[in-house]
């Protein structure tokens, strides 16, 4: 009986393993294979210009070649900058639309369904529209800050430092608040209605409410949330290329690595930039991770 | 069930199998239908997407040994260079011919990815095309590509502004344009007597070098020794960060080719410096309120009696090195018919782009379809190149993001062309 109960689970883990293994070469091949081979380059010194040198191996050289590296270094902070501005205000918005569309209300669904329009315009062509309505000759944004009164003439915004970090922090969030709204709301509605009834009776106020029922039990969808966004936030790349180009210490790593890449055709350098963007987001990923799992296993 | 599901995905796969080896009984009779023809693939931008079709169908129906297939690609410079750059590294041979643009050429030759084409023209044949246009295309004294089509930036003016004020002479500097500027009335609807281009990008790196140009500077010495902090550099860099805010939009600094004809277009600004192909958009009546009112002439100088240079443009023609010997050959026939001054003709006529071999610019046909032409000529040889090397991509960079920041007032101009002239020194 045991024996035959064993053959049948062997059989099952085969079959499981066979069913398995078309999806595991497709992962190796469009995952693993680019992640190792980056890595290889990123020992190398590999300037495509100049192919007579020939591509040898040296080591850690690129990686010190990083910490000495100014522009890495600014773009580095921009990047952190950024991060924390945007995945900070789209939580704020996100938590506070995904309150709001968890109340019953008339048209609740036409406004889930609105909502999630920016978020479904790929990020490109939102900046490119995001451009036009920075425009400082017809740009809606200066026609809505002068007839509030707000500016006394129409401005270049994407033409200065500051103006060029609120531009793209606005776009951002923008876009991606909708998303943050759409992951706490699934959250949102696993809690139980009865919970809030009964907290009501004990006397708990709304403050006590949302910190002591909401927020514990949403908090494992909210810190899968804010991975995503932080995740995608350091390795913003399409926004930046199309708003500013990089101009008005704007440009992000993930930019200076596809332009060592590609524009500068020096594979080794980009590709230790790439790596250190990985591990940076290898990074942030584990400390969620250490949280979530923490959460897991309190309940 | 188990067992069915095996079955069922087994099936699947023999399905899978099937079909991929018709399909591959597909693609070789594709191959046998064009029968001893080669095959070529020519790959350029969607730019000069249809005329290049109109020239391609020419070619195959021209003679019956080489068969041209199309490969259109989205018209940015920086995407097309990008590309290729893809297909180079994997020595990839599924395009035999490419329109690259002209500061690419000296990276492309000097990475060993297209072929030297030492033999493809006679001196003589050489000299019938624009100089400025095969120095661009040559690398190391040597001839990489063949000068296709060019392209120059140009002053756009209202000249029904300068009839209004009764001004006959078009202004030649910078002074006599704020001239005519500042007898404007409140009513001309003109805030500017500029417009050019300033965002960190490529169209800035053309602006800055006529600027230079104009004081007599520029990037790199004729021993290829940058000259990026000289006085006079230092001078024009200035003058175009002074007109940005005054006597130019302020959001200069953020405009690529685009946004500052659009200016020009509502009818806001008395000049715009761009490339002399947007004579037809400016002159057409849909997309500009100032369709009809539209000169063209020479770009400003600053002191009276100097020479403007316009940064020159344009693709030129290589051909891939992996490909073998057959269709290198076939290539090198192609770019040849396609560079003669025939076909350059009838490739000026139907896509308006400034053509290479010297000789269309006073071409009676040409001349009756592009009036404009005949003052066009003289910018166009007056023109210059931007600085050919092969870590061009590196220099540019270099400039966009140092001389941006001088624009914007980020830092001033003598320290952002002193930290360039660094960076430019580095790249030795």
């Amino acid at each position: 009986m045991k024996t035959k109960k064993m053959k049948s689970q062997v059989k099952e883990a085969r079959t499981a393993w066979a069913m398995l293994a078309p999806a595991l070469v497709v992962l190796g091949v469009i995952q693993a294979y680019p992640i190792l081979r980056t890595f290889w380059l990123s020992f190398h010194e590999m300037n495509l210009k100049r192919p007579q040198t020939g591509f040898p191996w040296i080591g850690l050289e690129n990686y010190a070649k990083i910490l000495s590296d100014s522009r890495a270094g600014e773009d580095i902070m921009f990047t952190l900058k950024f991060t924390i501005a945007t995945v900070a205000l789209e939580l704020i918005i996100g938590f506070a639309a995904a309150l709001i569309m968890n109340r019953a209300f008339k048209g609740r669904g036409l406004v889930r369904a609105a909502i999630l329009v920016p978020w479904a315009i790929p990020t490109s062509v939102s900046a490119m529209m995001w451009k036009f309505i920075y425009n400082d000759q017809y740009g809606m944004f200066n026609d809505i800050l002068y007839r509030l009164g707000i500016i006394d003439g129409y401005k270049a915004w994407l033409s200065t430092r500051s103006g060029s970090f609120m531009a793209m922090v606005i776009t951002d969030v923008w876009k991606t608040a909708p998303y943050m709204a759409l992951l706490l709301l699934a959250g949102l509605q696993v809690i139980d209605e009865g919970l809030y009834e009964a907290a009501k009776i004990d006397g708990a106020n709304v403050f006590q409410r949302f910190f002591k029922i909401t927020l514990p039990i949403v908090k494992p969808s909210l810190l899968v949330a804010l991975l995503f966004r932080t995740l995608d936030a350091f390795r913003v790349f399409d926004l930046v290329s199309v708003l500013t180009g990089g101009a008005n210490g704007t440009e992000s790593i993930a930019m200076y690595a596809y332009k060592q890449l590609m524009t500068f055709l020096n594979f080794g350098y980009g590709s230790a930039l790439a790596i250190l963007i990985f591990i940076i987001v290898f990074g942030i990923s584990l400390i969620y991770m250490c949280f979530l799992k923490k959460d897991l296993t309190a309940e | 069930m188990k067992k069915t599901m095996l079955r069922r995905a087994t099936a699947l796969g023999v399905i899978a199998a099937m079909t991929a080896s018709q399909s591959a009984f597909v693609f070789a009779d594709e191959e046998n239908a064009s029968g001893d023809k080669i095959t070529l693939t020519f790959a350029f931008d969607e730019g000069v997407g249809t005329p290049t079709e109109e020239a391609i169908k020419a070619f195959n129906e021209s003679q019956d040994k080489i068969e041209v297939q199309s490969y259109h690609l989205p018209q940015d410079a920086n995407n097309l260079h990008d590309d290729f750059v893809n297909k180079m590294v994997s020595e990839d041979t599924s395009i035999d011919v490419m329109a690259l643009d002209v500061v690419y050429v000296a990276e492309f030759a000097s990475a060993g990815w297209i072929e030297a084409l030492d033999d493809l023209y006679t001196e003589d044949e050489l000299s019938a095309y624009l100089d400025g246009t095969v120095e661009g295309a040559k690398y190391d004294g040597k001839l990489y590509a063949a000068p296709w089509f060019t392209n120059a930036s140009a002053l756009f003016y209202r000249t029904d502004v300068l009839e209004d004020l009764g001004i006959t002479e078009v202004p030649t500097t910078y002074q006599g344009w704020i001239d005519v500027y500042e007898k404007l009335g409140e009513d001309s609807g003109i805030d500017y007597a500029f417009c050019y281009q300033g965002a960190q990008s490529e169209a800035m790196v053309c602006n800055w070098v006529e600027f230079l140009a104009s004081f007599g500077a520029s990037v790199l010495d004729e021993d290829g020794n940058p000259t990026c902090n000289t006085q006079e550099a230092i001078d024009a860099t200035q003058l175009m960060h002074d007109y940005i805010g005054t006597y130019a939009p302020e959001g200069t600094t953020t405009y690529a080719e685009t946004e500052s004809q659009q200016v020009f277009q509502e009818g806001k600004a008395l000049t715009c410096r761009t490339w002399s192909g947007t004579w037809n958009t400016f002159n057409d009546a849909e997309q500009s309120e100032v369709a009809g009112k539209v000169g063209m002439t020479m770009l400003p100088v600053y002191n009276e009696g100097d020479t403007a240079h316009s940064c020159l443009g344009g693709l030129d023609l290589a051909v891939n090195t992996y490909i073998d010997d057959e269709h290198k050959e076939a290539a090198k026939t192609f770019i040849k018919w396609l560079s003669s001054e025939e076909e350059e003709k009838a490739f000026c006529l139907s896509s308006s782009q400034p053509p290479t071999v010297k000789a269309v610019y006073s071409d009676a046909d040409v001349l009756e379809q592009i009036p404009f032409y005949t003052d066009f000529y003289s910018i166009i040889e007056t023109g210059k190149g931007r600085p050919s090397t092969p870590d061009y991509s590196l220099l540019s960079d270099a400039i966009q993001r140092n001389v941006h920041a001088a624009l914007t007032g980020e830092t001033p101009v003598e320290d952002a062309l002193n930290a360039l002239q660094e960076e430019a020194e580095g790249l030795q």
